[in-house]
């Protein structure tokens, strides 16, 4: 069969008329009915299920992923990444070996090199340098695997998000990987999104709705921005004037009438409408009470620092455990302003302090609180940005970096990552990974085999062209695997 | 033929170099013998079995054939892989034409000059140059080596007749080969063929021994004709008057009347601008608003004129080449203005400039040709015979233009003398301005006092674009981010108290009338240099590239010298050109029924799936083309065909075509005989139950609600839309509410934000206008439910509908229910579907009985019925479950 149509089949496979028993709600429907007889569908069928979970083409190690999104690039060398030689030649030109033939956002190539004014301390068994910027993460050090090794193609914003996203710089009509993902394994909640994007800091992250899109994949299957309050999905409450239970009436009776018009036509795809109005239905309560925080105790949401009814980073992360507690596949939080270029307000001062202190509790908390309730083991976190800072600063009015692209760090945690160990190395100014090099789709092909997903099998036909997430490139971090 | 051996390997000679710090030139034969003398030979040959042995021979010393000589070398070692196979790096040596004109790094061969030539330094390992063949392949002996740099220095000649090109590769491809109009197949039963459209499809039915389907009734019908030709729902009036229509050729009279509709240039403009990738803003991380609406208008006025689609392609192309172009067919260009713009601090200009231009050539590809070209942008296609090279030359064509904006003044403010009062007050301005720079020491000063004073508080009042500028150091600053600053500070009160003449040039702009712009393209009087981009990179730029055509396609005409943008669009919609008209008419016929003929329909190359009917495809394409009336059978004796559907490459006489074929007309329900042999109906034994597009969905409900607003045109609109939709973005966007009749225009006109787009059209599988969209998902999700049941803009059509249908004087909640799902659905219910709606009013009544103070809250303030709010409230809950019925959405 050609590729096009198998993938055809496998979207809009139908068994309807084979299993005749009826799988959708309770609904009295009998009298109404014709003879004929209703149609339903398996409850794994993805024609009425698309997210009904699916085996990967291994067994996976993490089950769910929780993305902490640092957009506008943290610097690892105020962070993570202490190098004496760079606080050595302080105020110097960068050496003109170091940047021949490279292009920056802002800087020339002369520019002069910046030491970190940071302090760092190494942490936990493994040692890990991790900056006195972030106490709470140096309390975890041990259950975190840094990569100070990262690389990535581009250094504007826009792009160089949408290439971790989408493993391709271009607006041109990608698939996420949150949607690569629930498209590829589905997702086990029942009444909520598969695929979740949260935002806090200042502004929501640069390139927009791209970011999270489902590209050439069926629609089902981009994130579904929550928004903070109490109706996190747009138009998740009922019309004034429509109680629950009156809300209930109007699907009930929607259905019943869809359903004789699937007895009428026959059409299946009448059936999975049928499906989404009920999941619409239970997503109206079960949303609103994720966002409630019910049931967490003053500690738990002390120790995240988070104060509900307040949108936060801490609230997202606390919001982020409880979505993968929910079976919610993949969840991203972006977290603004981390674009450190040296003016009030953008510097690698105060501003970085509090960026800093916004996520440095939270994330930890995370952290702790995964592997509290059992849930770390099958999810993996992923920390960092589009991409990390330059080892020179930038001629402003404060201290600041340029966007870099040849060697920065990340970290992971969770579900199938060898922890309390650092990856790779920059070279002894910082600039270039010389040590284990980890490029983006380095990242997304490990990310992907963590969920038990062959990067390389993940694909989708488009144009002629098996497409995957990792383009023509990566490769499974081998020293991530635990 | 005298030879001297030479030894020459690139190993041993970089020793050499970086032990003695030998100066050798490796573009210079001699230097290398006289080096190589230097060395034992036995010595130099037990350095690495890896020697290359190179010869040099006296260019007078005979003259090399070609053919003799040269092919067989170049056959035995370099073919393969730089033949008619395979082209690595662009390069050809298989013809002579393709040796001279060399691969993605230049030129192989510079006739005379052996030592110049890339070919010569290949196979002698030159420094930095790939050693040929590569390792693990035999290298050339010296005596052929020696052969091949005579042949260069005595000046490459060839006889001519290799000069012939091979056939290329896949053009025997199906859809490469040129169109030739297939006879109209004989069928079993020709009683229910109405044109050759149906022939065809019957011809493989009955080789499958499957029957077609029943005709739709005329319900059904109408319905499917409105919503596939206007995007609008029939008015129960209209399907009456169908209904009852006795005439023979009622149906085709209203497929003739719809058609004449404006609303189709609408819902078939709407099609095409899925394929422009229009919005309203420049996308990217920034997304600022753009002027480009005009264009919009331009595909809707147009498509309703049926511009011939030659036509329609050429002014889109190169509107602005054309002789005479009028305003018209300059704003024609913004086609190729969709592209994004990419204004982020720090970014490269050239290189967002490129990316542009690289998705009009895919866009191209792909909207015209149906061939992913864009696998060729970084290396040679690898499925398809379009070469890197080929690529570049399509690039070429596309690379010369400038993109300004231009005014365009309504006919109104034309009469008004506005272009040249606005002229003058500028002029004025001007002189104004000019007198200012006397003073612009003082200015300069005082702005950079000014700067120098901001508080942070202040900076954060500040407009992006002058914040960007102040938090730059001064030698960082653009000239355009001086430009942002000064033009700021100007229009301080500070500033125009200092002085005065800024406060005259304020007050004169201020009273300049303002035009409506849009962006267009504009060829540049000198073109820019085009380069193959070496995998794909603008700053490794390969061999020069003038404008061409993918060789396996018909060629330009043969007298161009140099080649334009217009030509190339002029090339696209050459009737001899096979893919343009397969890849519209497939395209058309994906709309009427699902899915293409070809199912792939951006793929028509060797990938792609090939075409379920062949020879219907070839049929349209052919049809497409060619000037011919109407077909009228089923017509009424003594009814003209409509005239103006006659012309060549007119698609509504295409639309006829189709939509009055017997398999179009088909009904769309299931059959289980098909569901084994044809589950995915590609037989066309029955039509398709296909949901409705996303802003097709907004305009039948406001049409269902009465509360449609008909206008066709002009700046785009904000409809009601949820809030925390800009929580996502880097920006807020400017969205005023309409309040006005703006509120309830058609789909197609809300504001397109491409960081933002309106989430009831996205949710429903709005293109997201990034890159061309031959093909929109039609997705099923629980979101679409949330959006039909509760958005605030479905809520008030619903409040529309339950006010017409009490306002229609009806006697009892039988008629009322009736009216509203008429209203809605165009067809009668049947019992249990009245007894089911029965139940709910009566539930809904008693409902809001006893909860009148919800029943208020579900009632808008200004409702006249607010007398009785419980029936209002009641008709509202029963509008809204059959605003949300399947049925609804759905073409059937």
């Amino acid at each position: 069969m050609h590729p096009e149509e198998q993938q055809l089949r496998t979207i809009t496979r139908r068994h309807f008329f084979s299993d005749c028993r009826v799988g959708l709600g309770s609904l009295a429907l009998a009298s109404l009915m014709n003879e004929r007889p209703l149609l339903a569908a398996p409850a794994n069928d993805r024609q009425t299920n698309p997210f009904a979970p699916q085996q990967g083409h291994f067994p996976a190690k993490a089950k769910n992923v929780i993305f902490l999104f640092m957009a506008g690039g943290p610097s690892q060398l105020d962070l993570f990444d202490y190098k004496p030689k760079l606080q050595e030649m302080d105020g110097q030109v960068i050496p003109e070996s170091y940047v021949k033939n490279k292009r920056f956002a802002f800087i020339k190539r002369d520019a002069k090199l910046l030491g970190t004014r940071r302090k760092f301390t190494q942490c936990g068994q493994s040692g890990a340098q991790i900056g006195d910027l972030l106490p709470h993460l140096q309390t975890v050090a041990d259950d975190i695997c840094l990569v100070k090794s990262m690389r990535t193609d581009v250094f504007n914003h826009g792009p160089a998000k949408l290439f971790v996203n989408t493993g391709s710089p271009q607006f041109m009509g990608r698939p996420s990987m949150g949607a690569w993902v629930t498209y590829g394994i589905g997702s086990e909640s029942k009444d909520l999104p598969g695929f979740v994007v949260l935002q806090s800091g200042p502004r929501g992250p640069r390139g927009g709705s791209p970011l999270w899109a489902s590209g050439f994949l069926p629609t089902t299957y981009q994130g579904v921005p929550f928004r903070s309050g109490a109706e996190p999905i747009l138009d998740l409450a009922s019309p004034p004037g429509i109680d629950s239970n009156r809300q209930k009436q109007f699907v009930d009776a929607v259905n019943d009438l869809n359903k004789l018009r699937l007895g009428e036509t026959q059409d299946p795809e009448i059936a999975t409408r049928i499906a989404a109005y009920e999941m619409a239905y239970r997503m109206q309560s079960s949303a609103p009470e994720l966002m409630s925080l019910a049931g967490e105790t003053a500690d738990t949401i002390k120790s995240y620092g988070a104060e509900p009814g307040t949108p936060s980073f801490a609230n997202n992360c606390l919001l982020a455990r409880r979505l993968v507690e929910r079976g919610v596949r993949f969840v991203q939080l972006y977290h603004t302003d981390w674009d450190h270029h040296g003016n009030a307000g953008t510097e690698l001062g105060k501003s970085l302090d509090e960026r800093c202190r916004e996520v440095d509790q939270a994330m930890a908390a995370l952290v702790k609180d995964l592997k509290t309730r059992g849930l770390l083991d099958s999810t993996l976190v992923v920390w960092g940005g589009e991409f990390g800072r330059t080892p020179q600063g930038e001629p402003r009015d404060m201290l600041g970096r340029d966007h870099h692209i040849e060697g920065y760090t990340m970290w992971l945690a969770g579900g199938g990552i060898k922890v309390g160990q650092t990856i790779g190395q920059t070279d002894e100014l910082g600039y270039y990974a010389v040590e284990d090099k980890v490029h983006v789709h380095d990242l997304q092909a490990t990310i992907l085999h963590l969920l038990g997903i062959d990067h390389l099998k993940l694909t989708f036909r488009f144009q002629g062209r098996d497409y995957r997430l990792t383009d023509v490139a990566g490769n499974v971090v081998q020293k991530m695997l635990a | 033929m005298r030879i001297v051996p030479v030894y020459r390997s690139l190993r041993p000679w970089r020793q050499l170099k970086s032990k003695d710090g030998y100066a050798f030139s490796p573009q210079s034969p001699e230097s290398v013998v006289s080096v190589m003398n230097r060395f034992h030979w036995a010595w130099a040959g037990s350095l690495s079995g890896l020697l290359v042995i190179g010869a040099a021979v006296r260019a007078d010393d005979r003259v090399v054939d070609y053919a003799a000589d040269i092919k067989p070398i170049l056959t035995k070692h370099c073919t393969s892989c730089h033949g008619t196979e395979k082209q690595k790096s662009g390069l050809r040596l298989d013809t002579i034409e393709s040796a001279r004109r060399g691969g993605d790094s230049g030129a192989a061969v510079e006739p005379g000059k052996s030592a110049e030539s890339l070919l010569y330094q290949a196979v002698t390992g030159a420094e930095g140059i790939a050693v040929m063949p590569p390792k693990g392949q035999p290298p050339l002996t010296p005596e052929e080596i020696a052969i091949l740099k005579a042949w260069i220095d005595q000046g490459a000649k060839a006889p001519a007749e290799d000069a012939v090109k091979g056939p290329v590769k896949g053009a025997d491809h199906w859809a490469f080969r040129p169109v030739v109009r297939p006879a109209v197949p004989a069928v079993v039963t020709p009683a229910w063929v109405r044109n050759p459209i149906d022939a065809f499809i019957l011809a493989r039915l009955e080789k499958q021994t499957l029957h077609p389907s029943p005709e739709a009734d005329r319900v059904t019908l109408i319905r499917r004709l409105s919503f596939d030709l206007l995007g609008l729902p029939p008015t129960p009036a209209e399907v009456d008057a169908f209904v009852a229509d006795t005439r023979p050729d009622a149906y085709e009279l209203l497929v003739d009347k719809l058609l004449s509709s404006p609303h189709y240039g609408e819902r078939w403009g709407r099609h095409w601008l899925d394929l422009a990738r229009y919005a309203d803003s420049n996308g990217f991380t920034r997304d600022f608003a753009r002027s480009i609406w005009k264009y919009r208008d331009w595909v809707v006025d147009n498509v309703n004129r049926d511009l011939p689609f030659d036509q329609f392609t050429i002014e889109q192309f190169a509107g602005d080449m054309l002789p005479g172009a009028t305003t018209e067919q300059r704003i024609a260009t913004g086609f190729h203005r969709n592209t994004l713009i990419n204004e982020e601090g720090g970014t490269d200009p050239e290189q967002f400039r490129v990316e542009s231009v690289v998705d009009r050539v895919n866009t191209t590809g792909i909207v015209f040709l149906g061939l992913t070209v864009g696998c060729a942008q970084c290396h040679e296609h690898k499925y398809d015979p379009v070469s890197q090279r080929e690529y570049y030359q399509m690039f070429a064509f596309l690379n010369n233009a400038d993109e300004p904006k231009i005014d365009v003044p309504t006919p109104e403010q034309v009469a008004a003398g506005m272009p040249q009062k606005r002229e003058e007050l500028r002029r004025q301005v001007a002189e104004l301005e000019k007198q200012f720079e006397t003073q612009a020491e003082a200015f300069q000063a005082r702005l950079t006092a000014w700067e120098l004073a901001l508080t942070d508080d202040d900076r954060k009042k500040l407009p992006p674009e002058v914040l960007n500028a102040v938090n730059l150091a001064l030698g960082m600053r653009t000239d355009q981010n001086r430009k942002d600053l000064a033009d700021y500070y100007k229009k301080l009160p500070a500033a125009r108290n200092e002085f005065p003449i800024l406060e005259e040039i304020l007050k004169i702009r201020g009273s300049e009338p303002v035009f409506t712009t849009t962006m267009i393209m504009q060829e540049r009087g000198q073109p820019r240099e085009s380069h193959i981009h070496i995998r794909g990179d603008f700053l490794r730029k390969g061999a020069r590239v003038e404008p061409g055509v993918p060789a396996v396609l018909p060629g330009l005409p043969a007298d161009l010298k140099s080649p334009s943008r217009l030509d190339f669009a002029r090339w696209l919609v050459d009737p001899r050109n096979p893919l343009t008209p397969r890849v519209t008419m497939n395209r058309v016929w994906q709309k009427y029924f699902g899915r293409g003929i070809v199912d792939t329909e951006n793929d028509f190359g060797t990938q792609g799936t090939p075409p379920t009917h062949p020879e219907l495809l070839d049929w349209l394409a052919a049809e497409f083309v060619t000037a011919s009336p109407p077909l009228s059978k089923g017509r009424a004796e003594g009814v003209a065909p409509h005239a103006e559907f006659s012309g060549a490459w007119s698609l509504k006489r295409m639309h006829r075509l189709i939509v009055t074929s017997a398999t179009y007309r088909q009904s769309s329900n299931h059959r289980t005989d098909l569901e084994e042999v044809d589950a995915a109906n590609r037989l066309y034994a029955r039509q398709s139950r296909l949901r409705l597009d996303a802003e097709i969905i907004r305009d039948v409900a406001l049409a269902a609600g009465g509360l449609l607003n008909p206008t066709l045109g002009g700046p785009s609109v904000y409809p009601p839309q949820p809030d925390g939709v800009f929580e996502f973005t880097q920006d807020k966007k400017p969205w005023n509410t309409a309040i006005g009749p703006d509120r309830y225009r058609r789909g197609m006109y809300t504001y397109l934000w491409r960081s933002s787009p309106y989430p009831a059209m996205t949710v429903f599988d709005f293109p997201d206008a990034n890159v061309a969209c031959t093909r929109r998902n039609r997705s099923n999700t629980p979101l679409q439910s949330l959006t039909l049941a509760n958005d605030q803009q479905f809520v008030e059509i619903a409040q529309g509908l339950a006010l017409r249908t009490l306002n229609a004087a009806l006697e009892d909640d039988a008629a009322r229910l009736r009216f509203a799902f008429r209203t809605c659905l165009s067809r009668e219910p049947n019992a249990a579907e009245s007894k089911r709606l029965s139940q709910l009013v009566s539930q809904q009544r008693a409902e809001f009985a006893a909860n009148l103070k919800e029943a208020e809250r579900l009632t808008p303030p200004l409702v006249p019925v607010k007398a009785n709010v419980q029936e209002f409230a009641t008709w509202t809950a029963v509008a809204r479950v059959l605003l949300n019925l399947d049925e609804f959405i759905t073409r059937e």
